[in-house]
């Protein structure tokens, strides 16, 4: 794939989800953001437009290969209508890019999984000496929730992800990609279809903190070990977004906003920018929105951004739920 | 007394042009004692909200000083819990109490969700404020600034839930959320003499009384437990809490009218927003 040979017209920002009719596109993977909000929740009138439920998204191939990638609380309408297409049961396969609360909540809300017969594979990094199992299981410990793991009729299957050690599912070719966030997160590039696209969340920028096993209430003093690391993490996901088509990065705050919270383990887009742009990736798509950002601040980051995106030759799309994007130029 | 209700959804937050008149945050509820003080219970989505709120106030210069009560710790009912900002505050005092129903401690739950595997604040000694984990025996009457308040368990699915009657000013609400009684036309004497006479019932109405059959067995109640209850318990008003996350503000306005129609006592759905005299 030749990165700069943008062949998609610019129009397309504004009109995708409306594919003028009779004009075949021949895109063959696509990815359906159910959830593109950061940290928790939001409800309300600021939040129709972009959705309020956090971190989950779907993605599919052309011969119909599905995964999931995180389990936030958009996992919930996504299980709707996974059930609502095929009531039987079905293999799903959820990868994680960590397990903080946002990232995994709506797992115990996933209707499927209260199917009997379904299975459910979950891939994560190994953030901490605890089994894979006993970690996801703990999120419906009886205090949390009225029905254990145990006793869900699903089937669960735990597995676990070393970043670089690359593996299949189904017509997927996925990599996981070592990232910058409190005890640990895995970004994954999933090749399939003659095409590819990567997940970038949660991550901090690989300057101002290295993200370890630690609570940080503000910066720490960089040793120059930890400078290397980051050096070295930086270069990792660069290398590996090679040639990428389509990039969804964590770009919670603005940059006014990331200036007072550097050690909370988010980017900004023009953090995702620059590392988009070294990799020469066709398009940036900003997700894992602050909770803070209502929909009419988001029309502002979205146009800000898509501009500065195209002095940078590259498109830069905001997610919101219910986003389809088809991936892959249309002659890749 | 005032009461504002910052959640009133039910299991999951749920956002979307459908929620936006009831509000789509999940439990959170603020009560104002004439003199001032406040009250807390729960600490859903809801109360990211009530957090801004009370940021703007003492809670924002580190003076500020609040009681929590959990009903218990199902998800619903603490998630906001890592993002309720006047924590992050030095000097703020803010007691959190609540039942210990699955035997874990109230203290070990709440470190259990705030472990580093879940959350980047690694546990509740990161709080910048001044934190106290205290257990509460169910029957037992705790003593609040402003306020008194009886507590009772009452069943809840496979656990246990802790109900609350809390009078100020010469008013009394009763919250008894999460709750499912073995039958609904027999509500269990705990909850009828923590409702007795109350000014507003507060109760569970999780499930549309059709969509109850089936349902059955989760730990929550029908719209009509709640009239059961005001009745039997002479209450003076009944709010509808805890809604379906599938119920939109549509289909709580009928549940609305179907539950008022069967009943003298008078009915409301919780919704988020206003500040109301008890």
């Amino acid at each position: 794939m030749t990165p700069f040979h943008n062949k998609l017209p610019r129009f397309w920002a504004e009109f995708w989800g409306s594919r003028p009719v009779g004009i075949e596109f021949p895109h063959p993977m696509q990815i359906t953001f159910w959830g593109v909000r950061g940290s928790y929740p939001v409800p309300g009138a600021a939040t129709v437009r972009y959705g309020g439920q956090t971190s989950c998204v779907e993605t599919r191939s052309a011969s119909g290969d599905t995964l999931i990638v995180d389990a936030g609380t958009g996992m919930r309408a996504l299980g709707n209508k996974l059930l609502c297409q095929a009531p039987e049961p079905q293999h799903h396969h959820v990868l994680l890019s960590h397990v903080h609360w946002d990232h995994i909540q709506g797992l115990p809300f996933f209707s499927p999984a209260y199917v009997p017969g379904t299975q459910i594979s979950v891939y994560a990094l190994q953030t901490a000496a605890d089994e894979l199992h006993q970690v996801i299981g703990g999120i419906t410990r009886h205090e949390f929730f009225p029905m254990p793991l145990e006793a869900v009729p699903a089937s669960f299957d735990f597995h676990q992800v070393e970043p670089g050690v690359e593996f299949d599912i189904g017509g997927f070719h996925v990599t996981p990609i070592a990232l910058n966030h409190p005890f640990g997160s895995v970004g994954y590039r999933f090749d399939a279809d003659g095409s590819s696209w990567a997940y970038v969340a949660d991550t901090a920028p690989f300057t101002e903190v290295l993200h370890k096993q630690h609570f940080l209430s503000g910066l720490e003093l960089l040793t120059d070990d930890d400078r290397i690391a980051l050096g070295a993490m930086r270069d990792a996901l660069v290398r590996r977004l090679i040639g990428v088509d389509t990039v969804v990065y964590d770009t919670h705050f603005l940059p006014d906003e990331y200036a007072q919270f550097p050690h909370y383990g988010h980017s900004t887009p023009d953090q995702a920018l620059d590392i988009c742009c070294e990799a020469g990736a066709r398009r940036l798509v900003l997700y894992h929105h602050a909770p803070s950002h209502g929909d009419d601040q988001m029309d502002r980051i979205a146009a800000e951004y898509l501009a500065r995106g195209a002095r940078r030759n590259i498109e830069v799309l905001t997610s919101f739920e219910g986003m389809t994007l088809p991936v892959g130029p249309e002659a890749a | 007394m005032k009461i504002r209700f910052w959640g009133v959804r039910g299991s999951f937050a749920m956002s979307g042009r459908d929620f936006l008149r009831y509000g789509g945050n999940t439990s959170s509820v603020e009560l104002v004692a004439d003199a001032g003080q406040r009250l807390l219970i729960d600490l859903g989505t809801g109360a990211t909200e009530l957090a801004k709120q009370l940021m703007t106030g003492e809670f924002g210069k580190g003076h500020g000083t609040v009681p929590i009560l959990l009903t218990h710790t199902h998800l619903d009912h603490i998630q906001g819990l890592p993002f309720f900002t006047p924590f992050f505050i030095k000097g703020n005092q803010i007691r959190i109490l609540g039942a210990a129903p699955s035997g874990l401690s109230l203290e070990a739950t709440l470190q259990n969700q705030l472990s580093p595997h879940y959350s980047p604040l690694n546990g509740l000694e990161n709080l910048a404020a001044g934190v106290t984990i205290e257990t509460i025996t169910p029957g037992s009457t705790l003593a609040l600034p402003g306020f008194e308040v009886v507590t009772a368990a009452v069943p809840h699915g496979s656990m246990w839930t802790t109900a609350y009657r809390i009078s100020a000013d010469g008013r009394t609400v009763t919250l008894l959320s999460d709750v499912e009684y073995p039958s609904v036309d027999e509500p269990l004497p705990v909850a009828l003499a923590l409702a007795h006479g109350a000014d507003l019932l507060i109760h569970d109405a999780m499930y549309a009384d059709a969509d109850y059959e089936r349902s059955k067995g989760w730990g929550h109640s029908p719209a009509r437990a709640g009239v059961v209850v005001a009745e039997r318990a002479a209450a003076r008003k009944l709010a509808l809490f805890h809604h379906n996350p599938d119920a939109t503000d549509d289909m709580i306005d009928e549940i609305v009218a179907r539950t008022a129609a069967r009943t003298q006592v008078p009915v409301f759905a919780a919704a988020e927003g206003h500040y109301l005299d008890v």
